[in-house]
């Protein structure tokens, strides 16, 4: 018997025959990405349902020399929770909330939580967890942590990272770091837990979190408006910022296309005005006090803007259903792209005042690759980030237009790093930006990276092949 | 022609409902509220038939508190004319409804009524037919389309076994069903325009109507809560349950 298929035995007999699957066809849905740009493999997929079953599971794998790749959705946008060989480690038995303390405003789960429970729970007790992204009913916290997940409140609440007050982890090697502590000041040397969030799963497995919660929204208002050009999205959202302040949630600008196609494969989803504009935004306001006041606000910021010509056009929701139909169109946009044909994603960021030029600049170089390639442009402008999608033309071959991948995400790189952007806003590194990642850090950054990643995994088997190439 | 849309503030549909403390009422202090949803489509019915020529004006008027003027603002702003508001704070029960949307079509002697089949807080589906008994005026019920002819309606309505169609004497009553037709949104323009448009404030009693509930709550309660259900392995266990447990067969 091999080294690795002893190994496989011994992770078969800690987790019982409900624990894992090794059999196809289930293994197909925990080895490739979603939308079918990533096909791996891997000879089991470990689905523990304790802290104490990841840790010996680990613990076997670092004995062995069995490559572990964690995955929590699978819903992942660069390949990071993708196998190449070994075990795929499911966190998704490990769903539960251990203990909801509204007065300390926390939540601690277990890390194979699905977003959209925690939400839910929260709510529940008149509380709110804002992390909020397209994927929240099937993705789940402990991926969310680990690639310091961004989404649409972001503005006002910050990413993944800024939500997490305690964690707990398990090493490569099989020990379990408890550092659960839900608190807000807490200066005790290295803050750890910051170096498994964003990790993408190279340096342990995160096993649970104490997240922070906020006071539930009592007044929430939500609109799209319509603009001539970006420049005015983008004046609109300055305006926003300075009068609402902390009570703007979420600015997401949606261009021409990322609007149509939604409309037109989106099941329900209809088309909010009666003739298309070159940009949209679409905005949320909330607040947790009682009254109306964000209403007047709104339309009062919105009356300006409209008269200056700054906006042409606007719906706002008049009830919660309204509300969801909105926020509808923005998130079906990367579904509804897919039968478009093939598309090539870009989740860069930019400093809000250089947006416009760098989209005026990166349609210029891009339809110089491809001409008649279509951008549908959206995404979280409020905080800079930009997910500057491109379709391929109407007609054109599905595979001589992904083989021009780099052709075309190069010089969008270039212009991005000109610009004093990020290559990767949201999505991180995956398999998909390993070279841009050492093509744009510096020399001291990615040694930095590469000493941290020796020191906690020695033996590299947590998730190979993934931030750095090997 | 003249349409008199009437509309219900109501807490907004995708609001989790709670039962008050001593479980006399729903909770609506802290909750949103929005325009019940039938209600938005007689809205968007009485919009479409001003558009298609058919009617010169559409009045939309609202019983309740003060804040129901937010409910009837979101009606001008679809693209009604002008409102009214009968202010109470009584909880009012669909006859008293009806009584003050009688004595407001004697004062505005509309040609059509166009209100939600029921509001969705609580499921009454009694204000239209008792406005239409009090007028002594047809009415069309449960409206999938309406078709507008000359002095008279035909109106397609949703019944159990499909559909039905009645022609109507017109002036009428129609209630809305779900599938009449799909509401608009409010524009940021057409907002603005119904910040202008005038809303009339009146009360039962000027209308002489008194609107003292008749009906008496006795408990607000949750309905019991679903127990979890549970996998059984074969086909055995199923009938031992259905058997021993539901005791169903």
């Amino acid at each position: 018997m091999s080294n690795s298929t002893s190994g496989l035995e011994a992770i078969r007999d800690v987790l019982g025959t409900n624990g894992y699957i090794d059999t196809m066809p289930e293994l197909d849905a925990y080895q490739n990405e979603w939308r079918g740009l990533w096909k791996g493999q891997c000879d089991l997929v470990a689905k523990p349902n304790s802290v104490e079953q990841v840790s010996k599971v680990l613990a076997i794998c670092y004995e062995h020399g069995i490559p572990v790749v964690p995955q929590g959705g699978n819903t992942g946008l660069v390949g990071g929770g993708v196998p190449k060989s070994g075990i795929v480690l499911s966190t998704e038995r490990l769903n539960k909330v251990r203990e909801i303390d509204p007065v300390n405003f926390t939540i601690s789960c277990d890390s194979g939580c699905v977003l959209a429970d925690i939400q839910t729970q929260a709510e529940n007790v008149d509380r709110l967890f804002p992390l909020s992204l397209g994927a929240e009913g099937s993705c789940r916290i402990g991926g969310n942590l680990s690639t310091n997940a961004g989404g649409v409140q972001v503005l006002r609440y910050g990413n993944a990272r800024d939500l997490v007050l305690g964690l707990e982890a398990v090493l490569p090697d099989g020990r379990i770091w408890d550092g659960m502590r839900g608190l807000r000041k807490d200066n005790t040397g290295y803050d750890l837990k910051h170096l498994f969030i964003g990790a993408e799963g190279t340096l342990g497995i995160i096993t649970g979190a104490v997240l922070k919660l906020f006071p539930k929204p009592r007044q929430k208002e939500t609109c799209i408006v319509a603009f001539r050009s970006v420049e005015n999205c983008i004046a609109l959202f300055t305006r926003m910022n300075a009068q609402a302040g902390d009570a703007l949630t979420a600015y997401e600008a949606m261009n021409q296309l990322s609007v149509e196609m939604p409309v037109k494969h989106g099941q329900g989803i209809r088309d909010p005005f009666e003739k298309p504009y070159p940009w949209y935004a679409l905005m949320e306001l909330t607040s947790p006090r009682d009254g109306t006041d964000l209403r007047e606000a709104l339309e009062s910021v919105l009356g300006q803007a409209f008269e200056d010509d700054i906006v042409i056009d606007g719906v706002i929701a008049e009830s919660g259903a309204q509300r969801d139909d909105f926020w509808r169109i923005r998130e079906m946009i990367p579904e509804c792209q897919a039968p478009e044909g093939a598309s090539i994603k870009n989740d860069v960021s930019i400093p809000i005042s250089r947006v416009s030029e760098f989209i005026n600049r990166a349609h210029e170089a891009v339809e110089k690759v491809v001409p008649g390639i279509r951008f549908v442009s959206f995404g979280h402008i409020g905080d800079g980030n930009f997910h500057y999608n491109l379709s391929q033309p109407l007609g054109a071959d599905r595979a001589a237009f992904l083989a021009k991948w780099h052709d075309i995400t190069d010089p969008i790189n270039e212009i991005v790093h000109a610009l004093n952007g990020s290559f990767s806003a949201e999505h991180g590194i995956g398999q998909l930006k390993r070279n841009e990642l050492l093509r744009y850090r510096s020399g001291v950054e990615i040694d930095l990276m590469k000493s941290v990643k020796a020191a906690l995994d020695p033996n590299g088997i947590m998730n190979p092949g993934k931030i750095f190439n090997s | 022609m003249k349409v008199l849309v009437a509309v219900k503030r109501v807490v907004d549909y995708n609001v989790k409902i709670r039962v008050n403390a001593d479980q006399t009422a729903v909770e609506t202090a802290n909750v949103k509220m929005s325009m019940n949803p039938f209600d938005e489509i007689a809205v968007e019915e009485g919009i479409r038939l001003k558009e298609a020529g058919k009617a010169d004006e559409l009045v939309v008027v609202s019983v309740g508190p003060v804040q129901a003027q937010e409910t009837i603002r979101t009606a001008l702003a679809m693209g009604a004319d002008r409102g009214i508001l009968v202010e109470t704070d009584v909880q009012v029960e669909p006859l008293a409804v009806a009584k003050c949307l009688k004595a407001l079509v004697e004062k505005e002697a509309p040609d059509l009524v166009i209100v939600g089949k029921q509001a969705i807080d609580d499921d009454s589906n009694q204000t239209g037919q008792m406005l239409s008994a009090l007028l002594g005026w047809s009415q069309g019920t449960f409206a999938s389309n309406l078709d507008l002819g000359d002095g008279t309606l035909k109106v397609t309505r949703e019944v159990d076994g499909g559909l039905e169609t009645v022609a109507l004497k017109m002036p009428a009553i129609v209630t809305t069903d779900l599938r009449l037709n799909e509401p608009r949104y409010a524009s940021l323009p057409n907002i603005m325009k119904a910040k202008k448009k005038p809303i009339d404030v009146t009360n039962p009693g000027d209308l002489g109507v008194d609107v003292t509930p008749r009906l008496t709550v006795v408990k607000v309660e949750e309905p019991t809560k679903r127990q979890a259900g549970v996998i059984v392995a074969d086909v055995a266990q199923l009938v031992d349950k259905l058997r021993n447990e539901a005791k169903v067969i």
